[in-house]
Parts: structure tokens; sequence; C-alpha cells
């Protein structure tokens, strides 16, 4: 099984028609709690999967930022559909989604902080010693920041991929939702990230609501999205651009229009 | 800053979906944002279980959801909805579709608030909003429909 490569799309039912019509589509991502660990496949990932196209299981619910450790039903689940869908990677957020037995219904931030490296790096470790495939780890979008931040984002997340070892799903639409939320110059973190180290990139759409930048996958990708992916591949290519859709799904047109304006950002073929 | 990693996470979710006190040194702008953006998030997955009470409610969905949610932790979005419809059929609350959706759940499955759902293994009859389904050898059959607001006739909506 091959790597990411080219621009791939997030696989949801609600558009699995469109996604099983992209004549040169040769990736794409699903979301590893809605794979089922035995029976069928869902309908449409079957046939991607018979054209040999890879897919990556991307979990979002391991929380393994948590400061518990990861629960391990959940990590055997995350290799039973690595292993399902021959997938020659998956990925995870460096976050965290419940704590104190409460769900938080989406990923929150960590504190920067050296307690929270150590418990991230040995989440991570559990659920490695258990995966067949490498792990990619993604920065999530943050809303707020902790009181308690002791380290710097490029700092931050440097020190966990270097103590894990695991590969960076560097998602250009939290960069750039981070930057503007916090203020800060969304190319200064792209300058201090090990950018050699990217399995694939995630973008996505968001809007503006209430002052700050939502990403919120429902909405078309903004034009500073996409001129982050071209000031990310000026720097280095990675071997993959990933759309994610959530929800919101616009006219066939529109998805095709967007999946072409990555393939002509990064330098690949399109795929529609 | 005080307590541990478990400890702080543990303040900051209560405080995100339970109605918890903001944890200290937390800047109330973002943290209220992302309050909202949860229970947005939390509104659209329990609409997709509950399509027929969020189409019902329409422009009163989600404030509908989001005071009934504020102070409540998500137990599923199942359970969400159905605790919801349960909450705004004791106030006849409940749009038609909604209650015919309540009914239909409940011919067909046991909920007592506390567990996850089961099926009914006895017949059952369900009724909400004046909607009524019934569920024999688990074949559930809305059998009258909720009473709907009359029609207008002649009028700029006919």
């Amino acid at each position: 099984m091959t790597g990411p490569s080219g621009v791939g799309i997030g696989w949801r039912p609600e558009i699995a028609g469109f996604v099983a019509e992209l004549p040169g589509l040769r990736f794409v991502e699903v979301v590893a709690e809605s794979v089922p660990p035995t029976g069928p496949l869902p309908p449409g990932l079957a046939q991607l999967r018979e054209r040999g196209v890879t897919v990556v299981p991307h979990g979002v619910r391991l929380s393994l930022g948590g400061a518990e450790p990861v629960d391990p039903t959940r990590v055997a689940h995350l290799a039973a559909v690595a292993q399902r869908v021959d997938a020659p990677l998956v990925s995870e957020h460096i976050a965290f989604v419940r704590a104190g037995g409460l769900e938080a219904g989406h990923l929150l931030p960590l504190p920067r902080s050296r307690e929270a490296v150590d418990a991230v790096c040995a989440n991570v470790a559990r659920a490695q010693a258990e995966l067949p495939v490498p792990i990619a780890l993604e920065p999530i979008a943050a809303l707020f920041d902790w009181p308690d931040d002791e380290l710097d984002e490029g700092d931050f997340l440097t020190e966990i991929l270097d103590r894990t070892g695991a590969l960076l799903l560097l998602d250009i639409a939290n960069v750039h939702a981070n930057a503007r939320n916090r203020g800060t110059d969304p190319l200064a973190l792209l300058d201090r990230l090990p950018l050699d180290r990217i399995g694939y990139v995630h973008v996505a759409g968001g809007a503006e609501h209430g002052g700050f930048y939502h990403d919120t996958h429902t909405d078309p990708v903004p034009p500073e999205v996409l001129e982050l992916v071209g000031a990310l591949c000026a720097r280095q290519r990675p071997p993959a651009l990933l759309l994610e859709r959530d929800g919101g799904y616009p006219p066939a047109a529109e998805l095709r229009a967007e999946l072409d304006a990555l393939a002509a950002a990064g330098g690949f073929p399109a795929v529609t | 800053m005080t307590g541990t990693l478990a400890e702080r996470q543990a303040e900051l979710v209560a405080a995100l979906v339970a109605g918890g006190p903001a944890p200290a040194g937390f800047a109330a702008g973002p943290l209220a944002a992302a309050r909202a953006a949860l229970r947005r998030k939390r509104a659209g997955e329990v609409a997709r279980h509950w399509p027929l009470l969020a189409v019902g409610l329409g422009a009163a969905w989600p404030s509908t959801f989001a005071d009934w949610a504020a102070e409540r932790p998500t137990a599923g979005s199942l359970r969400d909805g159905w605790d919801l419809a349960r909450a705004l059929r004791e106030r006849d609350a409940l749009p038609p579709g909604g209650a015919e959706e309540l009914a239909v759940r409940e011919a067909g499955l046991r909920y007592d608030g506390r567990r996850a759902p089961r099926p009914r293994r006895l017949p059952a009859v369900a009724r909400a909003g004046g909607a009524v389904a019934v569920q024999i050898a688990g074949r559930v059959r809305l059998v009258r429909p909720a009473a709907r607001p009359p029609a207008h006739v002649g009028g700029r909506y006919s």
C-alpha cells in the first residue's frame, strides 16, 4: 500500500457518489470511528479499495492529549480499521476530547506545558505499540489558549514529533485559524515546523463568526488558506493535500473546483 | 495555576459543556466562543439523529437546543434528542414532525432516560403531541399523525 500522494478528499457517506466518480483520485481519508471493525466496509469505500485508492483512517476520539492513559479499546479499533483498509498510516490529533467523565464533543487544545508534552508523548507511545502502521499527528485549531503555556507552538509541536517519531499531519486551515485568532503570523509558524516530516496536509473551509475564525469544514476554502497552501508548497511540497468537508455539501461543481484549486496550488495533477 | 493536568482538563470540560465555573486564568471571550462552537456542533449532530424534530422547530431549533443543552453534558446524540423531545412534550411544545418521531421511537425502543435505549420485546403503543405509534413484533407503524395547525385557506400561503 502506497502512502498518500497527490490531491485527496475526506470520504464521507454523504459525498460517496461524488468521490467514487473522481477519475484521478489516489487517496482518501476516512473517519476511523465511522468504520466498523468487522463486517462489510461502508459501500463506496470498498469500491475505492478495489480500485487501489489509498485509504487513511483518521481518528477523532482517541484523546491522545488526555491526562489519562489512552483507552486501549479505542486504539485496538483504530488498529483494526488500519488493517481492514490496508492503510499505509493512520492519523490522530494533538488534542483531548474528554476529561473527568465528560465528553467535550470536539477537539480541545492542550496547554503547551512540559506536563502536557509528557502526557501526549506517553499516549502516542501506547498507541504506537499497538498500531500496525506509523501514526501522523495533527495540530488542531484552537479558539482559546491555556494560561499554563510554557512553550510556543513551534517548540511544543516539534518536541512532541521528535520524542514520538510521529509524522506530521499539517492542517493548513488550522495554521490560518490559529494565526488569525491569536494575531500571529502563519508563515512564521511554517518556518518553525519540521516540514520534512509531513505525511500529508489537510485543507478545509471555515468562516468568520463573532470575531473569530471558525474551522467549520462546512464552508468554502477561503483565499487566505489557499495562499497558505502555496506558501507551504514553496517551502517544501508535501506528498499530498487532502480536502476536508463535513457538511453543508455544495454542488459537485463547487467541490470539483476546490479540488482543482488545491491541485493548482500544490502543482499536483487534477483528480477531477 | 493549581492542580494536575487531569484536574485542569476536567475543570475545563465541565466549564465548556456542563455549566461549570470558568477555570482560573482563561480569557473569557475565547472560552465563550469555544462553548458556543461546541454547542453548535452538538446541535448539528443531534439534528442528524432527530431530523423531524429539528426541521419542525425550524428557525427556533438552534436556540431551543442551546437553552436545553447549556448545563447538560451530552449522553450521545440519540439520547440528547430524546431527552429534549420529552422535555418539549411536557411543555406541549413539540412540533408535529417531532411528536411523530418521538412516538415512533418510543414504540420501538424502551428508554429509561439513564441508559442506552433497547428494543422492546413486547407490543407497545406510544403517544406524543397527538401522534400515536404502535409496535407489534418489532414493526413500528404511525397509526395517527400529530395534530397540525389548520392550513391557510385563500390566504397568501395558498
